[in-house]
């Protein structure tokens, strides 16, 4: 093929001030507040059907209390002089329970990470209680330390310690090798290796197992309320569910959820903070 | 001092700008240093024979091998971090019983602490000497000059780039100006580009102030370029093949790769690989059969 022109061909672009439609930039900013607002448009919308769907009529309001009376119900129960007193108590189960069972885990968990024929010893023990499914040892705890506040604090440490334990001691038994090395290159004692590289190696593995340990706190105190008390909000929740006033019950619903919510919320700034490195593997 | 038989060693066939006579203290010694392991159900394995070898103060020294050539095996006793099977490491005349803080170690990972600044890593070892922060505060300020990362003394290790983390490692370990510094493969995962300014980075932070370097490394041209001696290992078993000078003047250049010298040399370690790599059909480790 015999070609007379062996320039390269290029066509030229005129640059004129005008920007093309392609020109224009991905407008990022624009397209995600319309997926805020398609957000808010579907809360709005399941708010609409469950204030409407019992008015109705196509589903019972004894079932389902539309909207606004949960509302209302929500706000006689919070202002009532009944009230503080039974949310007090549970909050101050699940703080004790998760306090003492995540000082519990963490304790456990530091001794079996550290002493390998500590672990060996105890293991299978600490796995065959965590086999029982807690709830059904609240009547026993109930019929152990009674109907008052204690026995809902057990229940909230036997479920909570574990989660805690196991993470601890799983996060100490795998510090990446090298950095044992580098600190056996420089004779660290074994309690400086234990502080400067252990303990912070194992802390993201620890304290996700603290989260956990607070959730599960929070289900301990509220199905021993529910198995036998005569305060706190699961003893509410109950009452008023044996009454069949479910509005009240959504009430008290809403309030454990926003409870656990806070905590969750409180824990999560936590972790960014005290937990501020990357965690892929390094 | 003893000559070592085995191996040749060439008193005098390097310089630096600090003795001219050539003759100078042997800072470790390898004496018949090899490591067997015991496995379950196959009995011995052999992985690194005996090495008798002398490294005199001041001089750096590779180990260029293959893989599974024992050179890590062999670094890790030279540290003190692997007991040897048989043979002792002797450290300034002594018998090593265990890792020396006059020993500095770089591996092939930075090993960065990701919770502690750039800063408070370098301030590790002193931390575990048991030194006061603000004693070491301005030494940890010059060797992070030293290694050009001052302006990142409050990084965390997450946000820097390979090349600099292994240098914030480099810095650390030369804050306590170790006598001897061991470094198996620190350069090995970066580019080539990072690789070859981390060697003259190197040499000009190792010459000057006279640090033994016991390096590991399976890149041939940087063996030669860095060192004074190349100590040629092969595999299967794991042993010393041979010992080469490398006689170039300090301070050297990049530009020394391109004399033919350098390209001889480098022929020459890869020449000792192939003719021991040849005989890797019949094992002479004692795997019991």
């Amino acid at each position: 093929m015999t070609t007379e022109n062996t320039e390269l061909r290029t066509t030229e672009a005129p640059l004129t001030g005008a920007p093309t439609a392609e020109d224009v930039p991905l407008d990022v900013e624009g397209s995600q507040w319309k997926w805020r607002l398609g957000t808010v448009a579907t809360g709005l919308l399941l708010f609409a059907l469950w204030e409407l769907l019992p008015r109705a009529g196509f589903v019972s309001p004894i079932i389902l209390p539309p909207f606004t009376d949960t509302m209302y119900a929500l706000y006689t129960l919070v202002i009532s002089d009944f009230f503080m007193g039974h949310f007090l108590v549970t909050l101050n189960e699940i703080f004790w329970g998760f306090l003492i069972g995540a000082t519990i885990g963490l304790v456990v968990g530091i001794a079996l990470g550290v002493f390998e024929p500590l672990k060996r010893l105890t293991y299978p023990f600490v796995v065959a209680f965590q086999a029982v499914p807690k709830i059904v040892l609240a009547p026993l705890f109930i019929a152990w330390f009674g109907y008052g506040q204690t026995s809902k604090i057990v229940m909230a440490i036997a479920i909570g310690f574990f989660p805690v334990l196991i993470n601890t001691m799983v996060g100490l038994e795998n510090v990446p090798n090298d950095r044992i090395q580098l600190m056996r290159s420089l004779r660290a004692s074994k309690m400086q290796i234990f502080r400067k590289v252990s303990l912070p190696s194992a802390s993201p593995l620890m304290f996700a197992g603290i989260k956990t340990a607070l959730t599960f706190a929070l289900i301990g105190a509220i199905v021993g309320e529910f198995v036998g008390a005569s305060e706190g909000l699961g003893f509410l929740l109950d009452t008023y569910n044996f009454q069949l006033r479910i509005d009240r019950v959504f009430s008290v619903i809403i309030i454990l959820s926003l409870i656990g919510g806070v905590f969750y919320f409180v824990l999560e700034w936590l972790d960014k903070r005290l937990i501020f490195w990357r965690q892929d593997g390094v | 001092m003893p000559s070592a038989s085995g191996p040749r060693f060439i008193e005098g066939g390097y310089q630096n700008g600090k003795n001219e006579t050539g003759e100078r203290g042997v800072i470790l010694e390898l004496d018949s240093v090899a490591k067997t392991y015991r496995t379950r159900g196959r009995g011995h394995v052999e992985a690194l024979r005996p090495v008798r070898l002398q490294v005199p103060e001041g001089s750096f020294v590779s180990l260029v091998g293959p893989s599974g050539c024992g050179k890590t095996t062999l670094l890790n006793m030279i540290a003190g971090l692997l007991p040897p099977t048989s043979g002792r490491v002797l450290f300034e005349g002594e018998a090593l019983t265990g890792p020396s803080r006059d020993m500095g170690v770089m591996f092939q990972q930075p090993v960065l602490l990701p919770w502690r600044s750039v800063e408070k890593n370098v301030m590790l070892p002193a931390e575990v000497f048991g030194l006061e922060p603000s004693s070491v505060q301005e030494r940890i300020g010059e060797t992070l000059e030293m290694v050009g990362l001052a302006d990142f003394s409050n990084a965390l290790p997450q946000h820097l780039s390979g090349g600099m983390q292994q240098r914030v490692a480099l810095a650390r370990v030369l804050a306590y100006r170790p006598k001897v510094l061991l470094m198996d493969e620190p350069f090995g995962a970066l580019d080539e580009f990072t690789r070859e300014a981390m060697n003259v980075e190197l040499l000009s932070l190792t010459r000057p102030a006279g640090i033994t370097v016991v390096f590991v490394t399976h890149n041939i041209s940087e063996a030669v370029f860095l060192s004074h001696r190349v100590v040629v290992m092969s595999s299967r078993p794991g042993r010393v093949a041979g010992v080469i000078d490398v006689p170039f003047d300090d301070p050297r250049e990049i530009d020394v790769m391109r004399e033919r010298t350098f390209t001889d040399l480098v022929f020459e370690v890869r020449e000792l690989l192939d003719k021991h790599e040849d005989r890797s059909g019949a094992p002479a480790g004692s795997e019991t059969t």
